[in-house]
């Protein structure tokens, strides 16, 4: 089980994402964002995925800079850090043209395992919930070995 | 014709630095991730590369060759989602 290798010297962590979407499955660069509570996603991206907004239901948002109304989608597939999710929810939300990356990696998708970053050596792992004693043991050796 | 062979994604990043890219991934690594794959565009901006999408199939990876904000940039994303 080996960990996610991250550039230490970029802005953000960059995850590389697979999404599947009503048409179309494509590989994309999504920011970790712990702070979010939603995976969101590039409306561009979204319409590319085909999906259709008009349609959608919203939902209202609330950033640092003041509150928003937001499509939601049901992505079909979902898979990152090794953990794949199916018909998963996904804020769509038009991302500003300085920021280059297609979507947010929010605390919805992340919090489905136990999330370990080393940012002294640029490696993220994500590890299943304890379920025994015996499985505890195998999941710190694997942590110690990755980290 | 010469045929097109794929090549490290990570190569096709340094060459094309600061652009957005188009590449149809042709081999994973070990965690399933796109590791090589054959580079299909390459262009300025983030729409012009997901437009150019509209008519290709298959598994291709779109991305930006650079980092996630300008130089001297700062970037605050955080929000919340009310139902």
């Amino acid at each position: 089980m080996d960990g996610f290798r991250f550039d230490l010297n970029a802005p953000h962590i960059v995850v590389p994402v697979r999404i599947t979407g009503m048409q179309r499955m494509r590989w994309v660069n999504w920011i970790l964002d712990t702070g979010s509570t939603s995976m969101v996603i590039d409306e561009l991206v979204a319409l590319r995925l085909g999906y259709n907004l008009e349609s959608a239901p919203t939902v209202s948002v609330t950033t640092v800079s003041g509150t928003s109304q937001a499509s939601i989608i049901a992505a079909r597939q979902i898979f990152a850090l090794g953990m794949r999710v199916e018909e998963f929810p996904v804020l769509v939300m038009p991302l500003p043209e300085q920021l280059r990356s297609d979507g947010l990696l929010g605390l919805d998708f992340l919090r489905r395992r136990n999330l370990f970053c080393n940012f002294e050596k640029g490696i993220l792992l994500t590890l299943p919930f304890v379920r025994n004693f015996l499985h505890r043991c195998q999941l710190v050796t694997h942590l110690f070995s990755a980290l | 014709m010469d045929e097109i062979r794929p090549e490290p994604i990570e190569q096709i990043r340094r060459r094309y630095e600061g652009e957005w890219l188009l590449i149809k991934v042709t081999s994973h690594d070990e965690s399933g991730l796109p590791k090589e794959g054959i580079l299909l565009g390459h262009f300025p901006d983030r729409k012009a590369a997901w437009d150019a999408t509209e008519v290709i199939d298959g598994e291709v990876y779109v991305l930006f060759a650079g980092p996630t904000i300008p130089e001297g940039w700062e970037a605050v994303l955080h929000g919340w989602v009310s139902l």
